[in-house]
């Protein structure tokens, strides 16, 4: 039993353990996307301490006025509302963050279940599992999501749901999580499908090891190379996805997002570019990084697929 | 008798995912509240008589799974019912507001087909040279642009600082350029379609120079080297052809999605498309307005993804074995 896992240990850890530090080392695309993650995740970070403002302070408007040009006290100028540009810059790192994770962790634990219990039990459960999935990947969801989340929010109106808050946001991280799950499990699938029958999987198998376990010490493991590089592009698209639902409009009227500064600056964009092309750039570098890693990341994932 | 089949199989399936797909919006949309009452929600002073009876006129008052079949029944005979807010039929709005969303959206598909089969060829026979490396550089950043962010990126330079192009609108309320519709309604489609295009491009020439890189390598691409033809004619004859099939997937998926993606696209350019309609149907909360165009983007994604399956059994018969 003992000298069974030793056995298979090397084809398992490296693949868990290594995967970042392989990307960081042998990709530069790699490289720079993680670089610009963590330049956000910073910012989400430690940003507020840097602006002596409160995202909700309007004050400027008492002395700069609003779309006022870069000053001492406003480095990036105010916006068409009076608000403190780099202030709001800031706070909506973390706003990013939280959806991005949020949803990601929604989609990726649902994916990963599901896709995996189909890939693992295979025939009959498999079909209908995936047929669900492929449901979930023809349906308009951007469109969907948009009328759900406008509905609710007049829905409340009069319920204890009203005075949550953050409840318009919590409904975004929640209708993207929910219909992102669908590349994620057809990933996870077909990873389980095919690692299922090497050799090392049937060697737990015949040293006695219980199908929960060989899935998640076996299986789960090699299988998530290749399902971190989704989830990372995921992060990527969920901040883009909220971004465009708060340039919509549809946003959360509490929360500070980059989406939301775009809908608020969009029409003095030739009064005062810079209150609408900074948080567009945000934006930008923040799906960037998360597409670069996951590009450095695939390539670390599958080393020969590389130079090609 | 065998593609036949297929086919069969492919629509019955897409009439299956139609059905579900309905149900999905229908009762997500409707099972969060009476459509009048949200409507009314925050205008004081409505007794409850009056929203009864505004229900019943729109037939609100019946049970949820009876309206679901009731609206299936009419969106069968094309009957997409009466927009609230504008008091016209829903199916004439689609149509007109839809035909505005195609004159940017098919011009930019056509447009980005084009360059990318050009600068896909061109990266993939100089692999790993500079000028692939500055392709694929470009390529990776296009990918990662948000779209509206590139279109406000357009506007402020062509629109605001050069004053090329006007930033918003289909057609020009004063005068026209030129004197001439047609240049002016051409005039105000560069900038949409050049940002709807900018993404597809950056798509498709991925897809294009690593589908070429692959073909290059194959046999009969070496068999027709060895014969002596050029290169150029190797890749026009042999080589594109290959190439094309996944090219032909993915147009496929832009048709059916380029109405998804029109709210954001026509909101940056104030286009009075149907994306632009589906954000004001949210806004106003018109709900058969709001149910129609999603069914409409829902199905035509559907029907293009199915036409495409069955086009590329067509084509490629290898897939029917599937």
């Amino acid at each position: 039993m003992t000298s069974m896992n030793d056995s298979i240990d090397p084809v398992a850890r490296p693949a868990r353990f290594g995967l970042f530090g392989r990307c960081l080392r042998t990709s530069m695309t790699g490289r720079v996307g993680f670089g610009l993650v963590m330049f956000v995740v910073i910012v989400a970070i430690f940003g507020p301490l840097l602006t002596p403002y409160a995202p909700k302070d309007q004050s400027a408007m008492y002395a700069v006025g609003a779309n006022a040009r870069p000053s001492a006290d406003h480095w990036l100028g105010t916006d068409r509302l009076g608000y403190d540009i780099l202030t709001q810059l800031l706070y909506g790192a973390r706003t990013a963050l939280v959806v991005g994770l949020g949803a990601v962790l929604i989609s990726g634990c649902a994916g990963i279940l599901i896709g995996g219990i189909a890939g693992y039990r295979g025939g009959w459960t498999d079909e209908v599992l995936m047929r669900f999935a492929e449901f979930f990947l023809v349906v308009p969801i951007f469109i969907i999501i948009l009328a759900v989340v406008r509905v609710l929010s007049k829905a409340v109106t009069g319920t204890a749901f009203e005075t949550m808050p953050y409840f318009n946001l919590t409904v975004i991280i929640l209708m993207i999580g929910l219909f992102g799950w669908a590349p994620i499990a057809r990933m996870t699938r077909g990873e389980f499908l095919r690692i299922k029958t090497l050799e090392f999987v049937q060697a737990a198998r015949c040293g006695g090891q219980s199908g929960r376990q060989i899935v998640l010490s076996e299986i789960l493991p090699n299988a998530f190379p290749s399902i971190v590089v989704l989830i990372a592009l995921e992060i990527g698209g969920a901040i883009l996805a909220e971004a465009m639902i708060s340039f919509l409009g549809f946003g959360d009227p509490n929360a500070v997002s980059w989406g939301q500064m775009l809908y608020f600056n969009y029409q003095s964009l030739k009064i005062w570019p810079m209150a609408s092309l900074a948080p567009g750039f945000m934006i930008f570098i923040t799906v960037l990084g998360f597409n670069l890693l996951a590009d450095g990341l695939s390539d670390a994932a599958n080393p020969r697929a590389r130079r090609r | 008798m065998e593609t036949g089949r297929y086919i069969l199989r492919r629509l019955i399936y897409a009439a299956i995912m139609m059905l579900c797909t309905s149900a999905v919006i229908f009762f997500l949309i409707n099972s969060l509240g009476n459509p009048v009452e949200l409507m009314l929600a925050e205008t004081p002073g409505v007794s409850q008589e009056t929203v009864d009876l505004i229900s019943a006129q729109y037939g609100l008052d019946k049970p949820l799974i009876q309206r679901y079949f009731i609206w299936i029944g009419d969106l069968l005979r094309l009957d997409f019912g009466t927009s609230i807010t504008y008091n016209l039929p829903v199916g004439g709005m689609i149509w007109s507001w839809g035909l505005h969303s195609m004159q940017i959206q098919i011009p930019a598909i056509i447009l980005s087909v084009a360059v990318a089969i050009c600068a896909g060829t061109w990266a993939a026979r100089r692999q790993h040279s500079r000028q692939d490396f500055t392709v694929m550089g470009t390529v990776l950043l296009g990918q990662s642009m948000p779209a509206f962010f590139l279109g406000i990126i357009l506007i402020y330079i062509f629109s605001f600082v050069l004053g090329w192009f006007p930033s918003y609108g289909a057609i020009s309320t004063r005068r026209l350029l030129w004197g001439s519709a047609l240049f002016d309604g051409l005039w105000h489609m560069v900038l949409p379609v050049a940002m709807i295009s900018m993404f597809n491009i950056a798509t498709l020439t991925l897809l294009v120079r690593t589908n070429m890189i692959d073909t290059l390598r194959q046999d009969f691409i070496r068999t027709a080297r060895a014969s002596g033809l050029k290169e150029g004619e190797i890749i026009r004859r042999h080589a594109l052809r290959m190439v094309m099939l996944p090219v032909i997937t993915y147009v496929g998926l832009l048709l059916g999605l380029m109405l998804g993606t029109s709210p954001v696209t026509e909101t940056v350019f104030t286009w009075p498309g149907l994306g632009a309609l589906y954000v004001m149907a949210i806004q106003q909360l018109d709900y058969p307005l709001i149910m129609g165009i999603s069914i409409v983007i829902a199905v035509m994604l559907i029907l293009m993804t199915t036409l495409t399956d069955i086009l590329y059994a067509l084509i490629d018969p290898r897939v029917r074995l599937e």
